[in-house]
């Protein structure tokens, strides 16, 4: 019996397939593209919590005890390169380095901005957060008295390769200090409070600036197992009484509360696509099911169980339904994965995409959840789309339909 | 085998434009007859098939089958009275557009479970005897009215119902194509000792049965 009702959905829907290829193709296409766009807000705010990481607090970040509330060179962690060293011994930590951060303003000639200098290790950063893919313009070298800066405060400045800032700050000693900085190259992290007021000198200049030990630091960030974060953070904090163990959500939240926002929109967009399942599944098989009121009313009348009816038609739904989500599948893995490797190229509305912390080509990401929550999604959609249909043919008189078929 | 006993049937019953389609019918169909329920358009014929074959409610009396009282059965036990112990054949509109001669004729056996090589075999030997073994991969609008209602015969009398209701099945005929589903319905009454009750107000249909049961305005004429 299954069998023949197979067959009866297949080839009703064949009987009527300009229709039914119709609503596949929208089923399909709506799909491909929403899967498409969840793909793309993904990868986006994806990349924008990777560079964050990358570029700054790694998974979790250490600081001395209060300088995360005042901000002072007073507040410094002390024998930070030890302390590394410890904490790449610990499981669920795969890398882990120390900076030297001051706040102070920096000058040119014409301008001046308050600006954050930081002093870094190059090598430590490239291993961390592979920095140098953060380079815009000039060389990633160091050389005397030379600096790189956030590309957002070379525009701010109006510098250029090879120009001169002055940085002016107070050291350890509550001495007002300035340093002369030739810049050898801008920096587009993508992390906005960088790239709107960071200067980027070594580590051990920057020590020798602040008049602090050669191993001092105001920051030690990890890059963590994932899985490890949560646990890696009590445990720490209990290691580490003397300084506060922060983990990117806590550093970052608005980056967290984007994501949130980016799932409500991905819902919202989810959704729509299902509206749409559901209004052009109920469509089609609401006018088929006007056809077929006589085949319907003889089938009752020989002893055909409405039951049967009701598998057939809940079958003929979800028969166009997953043709539609098939289609939709091919269509959706065609764009992710040509925006996973080519990526999506802005660059014409770069300047913008990247004020706001994201690189001018996003790379989409592919999961299997959006397939998966899509193809229950549209199952749902295509049996919920029948229940009206269904309840014309319940209320049908077959001993009605036999006499106006006479 | 079937006898109705006072069978009644309103429509509106109470109401002004009461209609009183059948009155104090009694009347009884033995096992293996061939009659024909006959009579100007209106008086009942219709009614009277629909109330044998549990299809619309009577008013009050009792239809009873085989010694069982059918009419005043529920709903879903109707329709398994209907699926295993009536087979029916309407005017049109009989068969389902999309599946074949041969699917159609088996629909009924595969509804009630038979297997595969059961139904076959079964819808050959009846296709054979109607003279539609040469249809059997067509579908329904390729096929003539008169080859559409012996599809419909055939379907019906697959599943060797206790008695087949035929409404006015010629109705749609020319008369060449009536005379050959008669006929052919009357070697089926013949051969698999089917009974068979049908309506029809065509004089020439009716002529040819032996059994005429005469309704007039829904009282029978004896
Ligand atoms: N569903 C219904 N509602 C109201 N009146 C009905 C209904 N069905 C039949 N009738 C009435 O009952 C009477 C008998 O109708 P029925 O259809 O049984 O006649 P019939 O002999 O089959 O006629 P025909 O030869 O035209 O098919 C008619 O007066 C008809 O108008
Ligand atoms: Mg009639």
């Amino acid at each position: 019996m299954f069998k023949t009702i197979l067959q009866v959905a297949y080839r009703n829907a064949y009987l009527r397939k300009s229709r039914a290829l119709l609503l596949i193709l929208m089923i399909g296409l709506s799909m491909g593209v929403m899967v498409s766009i969840e793909g793309l807000y993904d990868g986006m705010s994806m990349n924008m919590i990777d560079r964050t990481k990358r570029s700054d607090s790694g998974e979790i970040s250490l600081y001395a005890n209060k300088y995360r509330l005042e901000h002072v060179i007073k507040y410094r962690i002390s024998d930070a390169d030890k302390k590394v060293l410890a904490l790449q011994k610990i499981t669920g930590v795969t890398e882990a380095l120390y900076r030297l951060e001051v706040d102070g303003l920096a000058q040119t000639a014409r301008k001046s901005k308050p600006s954050i200098l930081l002093g870094i290790d190059l090598d430590d950063e490239k291993k961390f957060g592979k920095f140098e893919e953060f380079l815009k313009e000039g060389e990633l070298d160091f050389g005397k008295n030379s600096a790189f800066i956030g590309g957002g405060l070379a525009k701010k400045l109006k510098v250029k390769i090879g120009s001169k800032v002055i940085f002016t700050a107070q050291d350890s000693q509550n001495e007002i200090k300035s340093i002369a900085l030739r810049i050898r190259a801008i920096i587009r992290s993508s992390n906005i409070n960088f790239d709107e007021r960071a200067l980027y000198i070594p580590r051990g200049e920057a020590a020798r600036f602040l008049s602090v030990k050669q191993n001092s630091a105001t920051q030690i960030a990890l890059r963590t197992d994932e899985t490890h974060t949560p646990t890696l953070q009590t445990t720490l904090q209990a290691k580490y009484p003397k300084l506060s163990v922060y983990t990117f959500a806590q550093l970052y939240p608005q980056l967290q509360q984007m994501q949130t926002m980016m799932d409500v929109f991905n819902t919202i967009t989810f959704m729509i696509v299902m509206i749409v399942v559901f209004i052009g599944i109920l469509g089609v098989m609401y006018v088929s099911i006007l056809d077929r009121i006589r085949e319907f009313g003889i089938l009752l009348s020989i002893g055909y169980a409405y039951r049967y009816i009701r598998y057939q038609i809940m079958i003929e739904a979800l028969l166009l339904g997953l043709a539609g989500y098939f289609l939709g599948l091919f269509v959706g893995l065609l764009i992710l994965s040509y925006l996973t490797y080519q990526g999506l190229d802005l660059t014409l509305f770069a300047e913008g995409m990247e004020a706001f912390g994201m690189s001018s080509v996003i790379y989409a990401s592919i999961k299997s959840s959006y397939f998966i929550s899509t193809l229950f999604a549209i199952i749902i959609a295509s049996l919920l789309s029948v229940v009206l249909p269904l309840r014309k043919i319940k209320k049908l008189n077959p001993v009605e339909v036999i006499r106006s078929a006479g | 085998m079937i006898q109705l006993k006072g069978v009644n049937k309103y429509f509106y019953q109470g109401e002004p434009r009461e209609v009183h389609a059948l009155r104090d019918i009694d009347l009884t169909i033995e096992k293996g007859e061939f009659s024909v329920i006959s009579g100007t358009s209106g008086c009942g014929k219709t009614t009277l098939l629909n109330a044998i074959g549990v299809l619309d409610s009577i008013s009050d009396g009792e239809i009873i089958l085989d010694g069982k009282e059918i009419a005043n059965l529920s709903a879903e036990a109707k329709t398994e009275i209907r699926l295993h112990e009536i087979g029916f054949v309407f005017q049109a509109y009989n068969l389902v557009p999309v599946l074949t001669a041969e699917e159609n004729i088996g629909l009924i056996m595969r509804m009630q479970g038979f297997d595969d090589a059961q139904i076959s075999q079964r819808v050959r030997e009846i296709a054979t005897l109607l003279q539609i073994d040469d249809k059997l991969d067509s579908l329904p609008n390729l096929l003539s009215g008169g080859q559409q209602q012996r599809v419909a015969v055939a379907r019906a009398v697959a599943s060797k119902p206790k008695i087949i209701l035929a409404d006015e099945p010629t109705a749609n005929l020319d008369s060449s194509n009536s005379k050959a589903l008669m006929n052919m319905m009357q070697t089926l009454n013949e051969k698999e000792g089917v009974t068979i009750l049908f309506a029809s107000h065509d004089n020439y249909v009716v002529e040819s049965v032996r059994r005429i049961i005469r309704l007039d305005d829904g009282a029978l004429v004896t």
